[in-house]
């Protein structure tokens, strides 16, 4: 039932791809995700098989061999599946979590609002890292499970900044009216509130992301990750424990770290430039 | 409030506007926000500038302190003594804010530092433009809080967000006048606060800026507070003054149908409503602007009408109508 | 005669904390009556809770003593088709104007919403939501604009063009032109004085401007310390 509307000022979602930096983050953004995608046309070589260990970049390798002589390039192109997994995986997780306590503690305040606070209090007080740490530790370590950890303790600031929105939203001229006329809570929440989160969650969640694949990179570069899967974080790690950094073979350890640094540099840029965005929306006359 | 004295005319003009045009590009095209304005601000007078949302009174102000986003364009002139503002860099600018020329934002809260005593915020000018010590600057500071009646032992060392809004409000007009400025502009003074807390705060800057011998540049939607502190009323309606004159003749005898029409909006004259809305200023309507609502139009008023000076028992009456 | 909407004895009292109750009293003992075709004016100070009683009386807050009745049943008891009549007939309108819009939603959106909810039958929408903007004075050419697009009295008259379509008979309406310019205000009261003569409905206006409340209302009330005063 939407009309078409012509003019531009109909269609504020319109001119969204005219600012250059957030086009650089794009395109950053979606070669990684299609590099992730298609890791096996892309790369090389296999990243297990074995060429001349220690190779500086050059005309066969690219970016140079490791130790154990495998390809970086193709490394970094197969790490890039476990690095966007756990990162988009822990997000979504923690987003997902973080929102929905939040929203309904913010809606519905009251009793509801001082249980679901009181949880996140809880959450608030667990030692992240630490604890990921020592479970990934006792248990089989795998990036599932760090994923998965990370999912379940990291949304607790979602849900505070969410909650007080939510709160902000609920008492909103269009929120009340909406009650007034008749809507039912599910539909204010879905039509109403949940939207005007978005501009909250979009960049959080990418935020969480660039956040998860960090901690990654630390908890492998530790030695708590799976030593079978390949991760920009693994490969920092074998190029420290076996001697990259101390003998001088910058291109081991420094093409994984500048990965991690771009991709997480796109995401914040996109992140700001959503964030940008809405407060033009919100703010047009 | 210097009614009693004499025409305003008698005291020379301290900032002339002479035909200053402002317009902005926005993505749905050229918003032209003022339009041939020609005014001038006389030594010691107030002068207020009346207009609804969007007209573009404020474009005003923030185009003679060269404060508006990159997306305006200026055209025009205005000379304060004897100087252009707006063709001076941004050097030469920064100067003129604040020490010769005092702008008073409209949200007391937000424009303080919370973090700081307020007798500190009033005498940081005096430390940074006159490098004035500490000490001094701050019993200076407290002089002038003195004024506004926050002399108390207590108010200076207070932060802000221990006073009251309006306290918040004089502390900021305190801040903008420490400096004994030449022009004031305050921009929707009334803006968040009470009504009669907003008159009893323009009443005390009244005061002190007839003390201290500047001029006020009044920006408000308010024609009450306009009528009750200021000499003179400019009347803007999209982006264009449409008659200015002496307060009393503006209220008692207005000229401009935009003005009969706005006055009779007014509770004590029963809230008759003008029909229509105000036209959108990327496409105002052609000729008179007021044209499409006016009830006195003529055909003639298709052709866009000049300012014309009315003869008056006050000095001087102009009108952008056909009708005089 | 019945009251369409009334008030008796209510009280609010605001807690916080969950062990550590405090109390804090905003007013207690009101009673009021809006009956058809009139306006009650609700005056007073800021921070008396005038809106809080505006919310309690559409049914939007519980008041923590006294009942709100609508034609006489308390609004508590109501069930199936009695709550959805309460729910249709008493409606408010707010004090911001662009606020009581959703920003994200085109003005269409809006007011389609509302339609949907009164599940009337897609074809006759574009019929219905012309007559609902012209009982306002809006044209159509609004409609696809968004609220952050339009100016303040168009949001308003907007919210009221959506309010109306639900044939309400009680509006309460809070501080409805106080973000308003003058012209613009006296629009807007105009319209409500000519809604109110052609559908009867009946007002609880609640303003901090004498003048406003002396235009509209037939009976005054100010709400001070927490109790009211007749006038």
């Amino acid at each position: 039932m939407e009309k078409e509307c012509d003019r531009p000022y109909h269609c504020p979602y319109g001119g969204i791809l005219f600012r250059k930096v957030s086009i650089i983050g794009l395109v950053i953004f979606s070669s990684f995700l299609l590099a992730a995608i298609f890791s096996s046309f892309l790369s090389p070589c296999d990243p297990w098989d074995r060429f001349e260990p220690y190779l500086p970049p050059g005309q066969d390798h690219i970016l140079g061999t490791n130790d154990l002589g495998q390809d970086i390039l193709s490394e970094l192109i197969y790490g890039s599946r476990v690095s966007l997994i756990v990162g988009f995986g822990a997000a979504l997780m923690a987003t997902t979590i973080g929102s929905s306590i939040g929203l309904l503690a913010g809606y519905f305040k009251g009793m509801a609002d001082e249980i679901l606070m009181g949880i996140t209090d809880i959450f608030l007080m667990i030692p992240q890292i630490p604890l990921i740490i020592v479970l990934a530790a006792f248990l089989r370590p795998s990036f599932w499970l760090i994923a998965l950890l990370m999912g379940s303790l990291w949304w607790t600031s979602t849900a505070r900044v969410v909650r007080s929105k939510a709160l902000q939203i609920r008492e909103m001229g269009y929120v009340q009216s909406k009650r007034s006329l008749g809507f039912s809570h599910l539909h204010i929440i879905v039509s109403d509130v949940l939207p005007n989160l978005s501009q909250l969650v979009m960049p959080k969640f990418l935020l969480s992301i660039a956040s998860a694949m960090i901690a990654e990179s630390s908890i492998s570069f530790l030695g708590l990750g799976d030593p079978s899967m390949k991760s920009w974080g693994m490969m920092i790690n074998f190029a420290f424990s076996r001697g990259g950094f101390i003998n001088g073979y910058w291109w081991w350890y420094m093409a994984p770290g500048l990965c991690i640094t771009i991709f997480v540099l796109s995401i914040v840029l996109i992140g700001s430039f959503l964030e940008e965005r809405d407060e033009s929306i919100m703010g047009q006359q | 409030m210097n009614r009693h004295l004499p025409s305003s005319s008698y005291f020379r003009p301290l900032l002339c506007i002479d035909e200053m045009y402002v317009s902005f590009d926005t993505s749905l095209g050229r918003v032209k926000a003022a339009q041939n304005i020609c005014l001038e601000l006389h030594e010691r007078e107030t002068l207020a500038i009346v207009g609804e949302t969007g007209c573009g009174k404020s474009v005003i102000a923030s185009a003679i302190l060269q404060l508006l986003p990159s997306n305006a364009s200026v055209k025009g002139k205005a000379i304060f003594l004897g100087r252009d503002l707006l063709s001076l860099g941004e050097r030469e600018m920064a100067d003129i804010r604040g020490q010769e020329i005092a702008i008073i934002f409209q949200n007391p809260s937000l424009s303080l530092n919370p973090i700081m005593k307020v007798a500190e915020q009033v005498a940081e000018p005096l430390q940074i433009h006159r490098r004035l010590p500490r000490h001094r600057a701050i019993s200076k500071a407290e002089d002038m809080l003195s004024r506004f009646k926050l002399g108390d032992k207590a108010s200076p060392v207070m932060y802000p967000f221990q006073l009251s809004g309006g306290m918040n409000q004089r502390v900021m007009i305190a801040t903008s006048m420490i400096l004994s400025p030449k022009i004031l502009i305050a921009d929707e003074p009334s803006k968040g606060l009470d009504q009669s807390l907003a008159r009893q705060v323009m009443k005390e800057l009244a005061g002190i800026k007839d003390e201290i011998g500047a001029s006020l540049l009044l920006i408000t939607h308010d024609l009450l507070l306009a009528k009750e502190v200021s000499d003179r009323i400019a009347v803007m309606y999209c982006g264009e003054i449409v008659e200015a004159g002496s307060s009393a003749e503006i209220f008692d005898e207005p000229l401009h149908p935009y003005t009969k029409a706005l006055l009779n909006c007014l509770p004590e004259m029963g809230f008759k409503p003008i029909p229509g809305s105000s036209p959108s200023m990327i496409d105002p309507p052609e000729g008179c602007r007021f044209y499409p609502r006016c009830r006195e139009r003529l055909d003639r008023c298709l052709l866009s009408p000049k300012m014309i000076k009315v003869e008056s028992d006050d000095g001087d009456r102009e009108v952008r109508c056909w009708l005089y | 005669m019945l009251a369409l909407l009334a008030g008796k004895d209510l009280g609010k009292i605001y807690e916080s904390g969950l062990i550590f109750k405090k109390q804090s009293l905003l007013f207690r003992d009101i009673s009021l009556e809006i009956e058809e075709g009139k306006t009650l004016g609700l005056m007073g100070p800021s921070g008396t809770g005038k809106t809080t009683l505006g919310l309690i009386m559409a049914g939007l807050e519980r008041p923590t003593s006294g009942h709100v009745c609508h034609r006489g049943k308390d609004i508590e008891d109501l069930k199936g088709k009695e709550l959805i009549a309460f729910r249709r007939q008493v409606q408010m309108v707010f004090q911001d104007p662009q606020g009581s819009l959703n920003p994200r939603k085109s003005i269409e959106r809006s007011i389609h919403e509302v339609l949907n909810l009164l599940s009337i039958p897609r074809r006759e929408w574009q019929e219905r939501t012309k007559d609902a903007l012209e009982k306002v004075g809006l044209s159509e050419e609004l409609l696809c604009r968004y609220p952050g697009q339009i100016s303040g009295g168009q949001c308003q008259r907007v919210a009221l063009g959506r309010v109306l379509l639900l044939r309400p008979k009680v509006m309460i309406l809070d501080e409805p032109t106080s973000a308003l310019d003058i012209s613009v205000q006296a629009q807007i009261l105009n319209l409500l004085k000519d809604l109110q003569r052609d559908m009867g409905l009946g007002y609880l206006l609640i303003s901090h401007q004498p003048e406003v409340i002396g235009f509209m209302a037939h009976e005054k009330m100010i709400l001070k310390d927490g109790i009211s005063y007749s006038k």
